[in-house]
């Protein structure tokens, strides 16, 4: 495909650019540190997933750079501008579809058109060629209601799309998915996102989906949430389910689960 | 996809007469009647106290048909539950929306909304009539007073029912508060604010037919009085049978109207919206381009 050969050569010309940047993050609710003086940088193009536990400040980084939660100290910038509040170069995707259930499919994939403004007719054809894409052309019309879980996340994950911004933040969204479903979408979604030259952040608590997934992993361990290590993954794209049985890979997600029991004793 | 906000999947028994069954119920109906005329016709029953169903058919035909005496209460009746249903829901949700969207209001009023409510409100007839006289005017404002709760009540609850997912979504997206109010919670807030209406209507005609009790000149009401004082009990029942009729079409109405406006609770309403427009969409594609389809199908790279 022409487009995604346009989006390798911009990807190489674009490699060094800092996309999200924080220093010494910060973030308490109360007396509960939930991310402790994190920094890091994110470059375009790259897949980041963050994983850990459940309370270790995985979902609080990352609503912290949507913009949703307000960090409590040090600094944070996307597309070098100061995080403060919501805004359009980011996207969120949830781990619940978040659809409307009065409104169709199609519909609820216009929705943040429709909320900046008209939905012109090359809207809707953008919205169907997205639909296509996470494979429900025939669904356009359908209501959510009548629609399985994952075929529900799909459409979340057009609506994503169709938002059009930069850097996508998806928040554990299949999490609440059987395995067998879960490991088909993110399957898909490795492939839209290295398609749409977009600049992705993945949250998990699934090693293994942390790094099949992902160009880095962020480790976070609990108590205060501390971002412990920043591990590169090797393995070449498109990748394929073979990979979680390479002899490299399960030494990885030891080296990665290895983190998690220091930091437990430290 | 709350799924907390089952409060309109209840169309269910009360509607659906299941067609293998539709024979059960007109042998149990035919059943009754017979028992009862019966009764009557044995003198078993008194028919003071229960008239025969036939003699109560041949009252209906008498004020309905042979006098024409019914339908000028019929319209009276109707007209006092409808405008007390329009004003006392309109009133009903415009507070509900109010107290919804600023907080102080709800905390101040609602002790008084309380004191209101554990009132048995149908002991303010007598001094709302003292108030406004006599008429048809009184009776609106009774039935208006009735009706007023099920529907801020229920609106309300719906307004701050918001899903937290969805709120944050349409944070994400960075909508205005006019866009999260006109999108987000009154859409959510419909399927209870149908279920409020819907008990409104029914306490509407209730305030309509105390207040003709209690001083009127004309109305449903006025005329069963009128036909007890006459003993004249087979005529009263006939106006009980109009009564449950009204009661019936404003079932029905209410039923339709939910049925197309909170069209999202009711699966055969969402297929058919689907199906409409897949074929619009269909039918546009074909104009447009005529021998190619317009959205390649299936094209997964």
């Amino acid at each position: 495909m022409q487009v995604s050969q346009d989006m390798t050569m911009a990807r190489a010309e674009a490699s060094a650019t800092t996309v999200v940047e924080a220093r010494g993050l910060d973030k308490s609710f109360g007396s509960v540190i939930a991310v402790d003086k994190a920094d890091f940088e994110i470059k375009r193009g790259e897949f980041i997933s963050i994983v850990g536990p459940s309370g270790c400040g995985k979902s609080t980084l990352l609503r912290m750079i949507a913009g949703l939660t307000p960090r409590s100290g040090g600094s944070l910038s996307v597309n070098g501008r100061e995080v403060t509040g919501p805004r359009g170069d980011v996207g969120v995707m949830f781990q619940k579809p978040t659809l409307l259930e009065w409104k169709t499919v199609i519909e609820n994939v216009l929705l943040p058109t429709a909320l900046k403004g008209r939905v012109s007719e090359a809207d809707r054809s953008k919205a169907q060629a997205l639909l296509n894409l996470v494979g429900l052309q025939d669904f356009a019309h359908a209501f959510p209601r009548h629609l399985s879980g994952g075929m529900q996340q799909r459409v979340a994950l057009a609506r994503l799309l169709k938002i059009g911004s930069d850097i996508l933040l998806l928040d554990e969204p299949f999490g609440a998915l059987d395995e067998f479903t879960r490991e088909h979408l993110n399957l898909e979604l490795s492939r839209i996102v290295s398609d749409a030259n977009v600049t992705s952040v993945f949250v998990t608590h699934n090693i293994s989906e942390a790094i099949f997934l992902a160009d880095k992993v962020f480790v976070m361990t609990p108590r205060p949430g501390r971002l412990a290590a920043v591990v590169d993954v090797p393995f070449p794209r498109p990748r394929d389910l073979s990979l979680l049985a390479n002899p490299d890979f399960v030494d990885l997600v030891a080296r990665v689960r290895d983190i998690f029991s220091k930091g437990e004793t430290a | 996809m709350s799924s907390s906000a089952n409060t309109n999947e209840t169309r269910s028994w009360l509607w659906r007469v299941n067609p293998t069954h539709a024979a059960g119920h007109a042998g149990l109906l035919v059943g009754l009647l017979v028992l009862w005329e019966t009764g009557s016709r044995t003198g078993l029953l008194d028919s003071l106290i229960l008239p025969a169903p036939t003699a109560i058919l041949a009252a209906l035909w008498q004020i309905a048909v042979v006098d024409r005496l019914l339908w000028g209460h019929f319209g009276i009746t109707l007209y006092e539950a409808m405008a007390g249903f329009v004003i006392g829901s309109a009133i009903g949700i415009a507070l509900a929306i109010g107290a919804a969207l600023w907080e102080p209001f709800r905390r101040y009023s609602a002790p008084y909304v309380v004191g209101l409510q554990v009132t048995p409100r149908i002991a303010l007839a007598p001094i709302v009539i003292a108030w406004l006289g006599f008429g048809t005017t009184p009776n609106v404002a009774i039935a208006a007073l009735l009706c007023f709760f099920p529907p801020f009540l229920n609106t309300m609850t719906g307004l701050l029912d918001v899903d937290r997912d969805l709120q944050e979504m349409f944070r994400s997206l960075r909508a205005s508060k006019r866009q999260v109010f006109t999108q987000l919670m009154l859409p959510t807030a419909l399927p209870y604010m149908m279920a409020g209406l819907k008990t409104a209507m029914t306490m509407a005609l209730i305030g309509a037919i105390v207040g003709e009790f209690i001083s009127a000149s004309e109305g449903l009401g006025v005329l069963m009085h009128r036909f007890t004082f006459q003993l004249n009990m087979a005529a009263t029942f006939a106006v009980l049978v109009a009564l449950t009729l009204m009661g019936l079409l404003l079932f029905a109405l209410m039923e339709w109207v939910d049925n197309r406006i909170v069209f999202w609770r009711h699966d055969e309403r969402m297929q058919e919206i689907s199906r409409k427009r897949a074929a619009r969409e269909a039918g546009r594609a074909a104009t447009e381009t005529p021998g190619t389809a317009r959205v390649a199908p299936a094209g997964r790279t």
